[in-house]
């Protein structure tokens, strides 16, 4: 990384700098250049903590940045030689900052140096760290991974709902309604001076859940499951079962306020967690006990499993297909959809794929937020 | 009144009743000098919404506060027609001898319409510190206009003419980060991300709102807080309820288990109090009631 005595005077080494931090993701425009050197002007370059913190609140968008921001701008003013040395060195150059707005144009004297180091910036950069997050793999998760797509997704659920939730208000909005309008205006003679409008029913609807923790989807459901104990939280009418060789309702244990207790519970209750896989005969267990209580046109069910199933293909097939004429939408999300080159010729997929609504990955957050369309139009 | 430094700011906040650090006063102190939007960004309580008050007492402008919600529209932000006005007056000159168009330029004067805090932010001669309170909670559609709003200070009305501001206002928006906010009004936007106060701070913030509480058992309290925000509860305490609870102890200072009794001051439901019982109130690592005292 650069260093500001690589410069011949404050106003380059400031621009440089702001090259530099524009080369380690952070949006520096040339407004952002300007405010800078006005920030110089203003008198606070002489204090390397007021420096920092004023350009903190002109570079940084989010929380995350801050730390990112202290790292590049102490290695370009602090780093390098003796850190006794400051920026107060240029002290004697205020004659040259004064003519500091002129030369904003010169952003392009910068020197940009896009190697090693900017790489290092992109890597660490807080924007960038939760998109490569959000994209990984469930499979490929180290522990301090996972602990932080908790929070993360934790975070964009709740922005998820709440954006499903406004689209949902503005479509509630109903049409003027002329007989009501009229008979309430007729006090003021009959002018219409205030609107009615009528209210749209307000269409409830379900979500089946139906998660496959058997042996084969080990380093996913554990995910899967969080991301629904996440969703839960923030979706009323849900109702959660998990499958492997037997079906249980989970939906209770799922909604303690504590994710740890929520996944304590889950796993006492289902104990067939990693076990073998028969999708079909669980399923046809559900539409024979639970379907008539939890299935109606208003239900979109959603089928979490890889489909590796050891049991009957045609058992698969008809349970899919009664569950499917119940339900409004029938979506089936597959982690292996995810690898590259994944094609569904496994005897179960193939049985049930012409009886899908959607047919999509689960093999990251990603993809789990790709739900929000669905949920949306459910 | 112009401040030279950011350390004048210090000791006149302070004196406001509001607790600063130099961080965030460095921040005013560029606002006010670059004029431009500060946009605030913290978890809720931590007194994001306060500051705005602050700068508006310290600058002696007054506060226009628009607060934002889901489906927050122009007509609520900005302005609108007095439609039963206009009615009544169309009425009344229904048999005047004013032409068509003396008529409608009479209905559609300033005298009709309705101004809303984003006009009236702009439309005076006055300098105002305008408060876009909870920015995350209204639509992306509207984060738009107000992207426009910021950059030219000025607002059309069809009938009226462009309005714009003599004097800009001094413009603080705040964020709870419901949703992340949009590049473009972040980059218009000096940012400042207000975290929960340090113990040191929170202890000053105590002591400056009930100075019966001693330094102890402020100390003790500001520690339970700390402890409170650690554990995942459904609202964590913000600095408000900090205070409330240092009231409730105060008033309760005699009485047995004044922490516990009081607890409701500070934590938001049954479940958050059991949380907070078990494991800080009652753990022999939680410092138990009366260790302080």
């Amino acid at each position: 990384m650069d260093h500001y005595t690589d410069y011949s005077s404050f106003t380059e080494a400031l621009i440089g700098f702001n090259q530099v931090a524009r080369d380690y993701g952070f949006k520096v425009g040339l407004q952002c250049s300007q405010d800078s050197i006005s920030t110089a002007l203003a008198g606070l370059w002489m204090e390397k903590d007021l420096f920092e913190y004023a350009l903190a609140a002109l570079f940084c968008q989010a929380e995350e940045e801050k730390e990112r921001f202290s790292m590049v701008f102490k290695r370009f003013w602090l780093e390098k030689g003796s850190r006794v040395q400051s920026i107060s060195t240029y002290k004697n150059q205020k004659k040259i900052i004064k003519n500091a707005r002129s030369v904003a144009v010169m952003m392009g004297i910068g020197k940009s140096d896009k190697t090693g180091d900017v790489e290092e910036g992109k890597n660490t950069s807080g924007a960038n760290a939760k998109d490569v997050l959000k994209s990984t793999d469930f499979s490929q998760l180290n522990p301090k991974q996972s602990e932080l797509l908790d929070d993360l997704s934790e975070q964009l659920v709740k922005e998820m709902s709440l954006r499903i939730r406004r689209k949902k208000k503005k479509a509630r909005k109903g049409q003027i309604n002329l007989g009501q309008s009229i008979r309430k205006n007729l006090q003021h003679g009959g002018t219409i001076i205030q609107l009615f409008k009528n209210r749209k029913k307000k269409e409830k609807y379900r979500l089946l859940i139906l998660l496959d923790v058997s042996g084969s989807m080990d380093k996913y459901s554990y995910y899967l499951l969080k991301f629904l104990w996440t969703l839960r939280a923030h979706f009323k009418n849900i109702e959660v079962f998990a499958f492997s060789t037997v079906l249980k309702r989970i939906t209770e244990q799922l909604s303690d306020k504590d994710i740890g207790i929520a996944l304590q519970n889950v796993s006492m209750h289902a104990t067939h967690w990693s076990s073998g896989t028969k999708i079909g005969e669980c399923l046809t267990h559900f539409n024979e006990n639970y379907a008539p209580y939890h299935l109606n046109g208003k239900t979109l069910t959603l089928v979490l499993s890889d489909g590796l199933d050891t049991g009957e293909p045609e058992v698969l097939s008809t349970a899919i297909q009664k569950i499917k004429l119940r339900s409004k939408k029938l979506i089936w999300l597959n982690p292996l959809k995810g690898m590259v080159g994944y094609q569904p010729i496994q005897e179960g997929m193939k049985a049930v794929l012409d009886d899908l609504d959607h047919f999509s990955s689960a093999h990251n957050l990603n993809s789990l937020l790709t739900l929000e369309n669905i949920l949306a139009d459910a | 009144m112009s401040y030279k430094h950011p350390s004048e700011l210090i000791p006149v906040i302070d004196k406001l009743g509001y607790v600063i650090e130099e961080e965030l006063a460095t921040v005013l102190y560029l606002m006010m000098k670059l004029d431009k939007p500060l946009l605030l960004e913290g978890n809720p309580g931590v007194g994001k919404t306060k500051i705005a008050y602050i700068l508006s007492e310290l600058l002696g402008y007054e506060l226009i506060r628009l607060q934002c919600y889901e489906g927050l529209d122009v007509n609520n932000a900005i302005y609108e027609w007095n439609y039963q006005k206009q009615l009544l007056a169309i009425k009344i000159y229904e048999n005047s001898q004013k032409s068509e168009s003396e008529k409608e330029a009479l209905i559609f004067g300033e005298e009709y319409l309705l101004k809303r805090p984003l006009l009236q932010a702009i439309d005076s001669g006055k300098r105002k510190v305008l408060l876009i309170d909870e920015i995350d909670r209204a639509d992306e559609e509207f984060e738009a206009f107000l992207l426009e709003l910021l950059s030219e200070f000025q607002i059309s009305i069809p009938e009226l003419g462009t309005i714009k501001a003599d004097q800009t206002p001094i413009v603080v928006l705040t964020s709870n980060r419901t949703r992340e906010l949009g590049d473009a009004l972040k980059r218009r936007c000096l940012y400042h991300w207000v975290n929960y106060p340090s113990m040191e701070k929170e202890v000053k913030i105590i002591q400056k709102h009930i100075p019966e509480v001693e330094l102890e058992l402020a100390k003790q309290i500001a520690d339970y807080v700390r402890q409170m925000r650690a554990l995942k509860l459904d609202k964590a305490p913000g600095i408000a309820e900090t205070i409330d609870w240092a009231k409730g102890i105060a008033l309760m200072q005699n009485e047995n288990e004044p922490l516990a009794k009081t607890l409701s001051c500070v934590l938001k439901s049954a479940r958050d109090i059991e949380i907070v019982t078990k494991e800080i109130l009652m753990s022999p690592f939680g410092g138990g009631e009366g260790d302080g005292n």
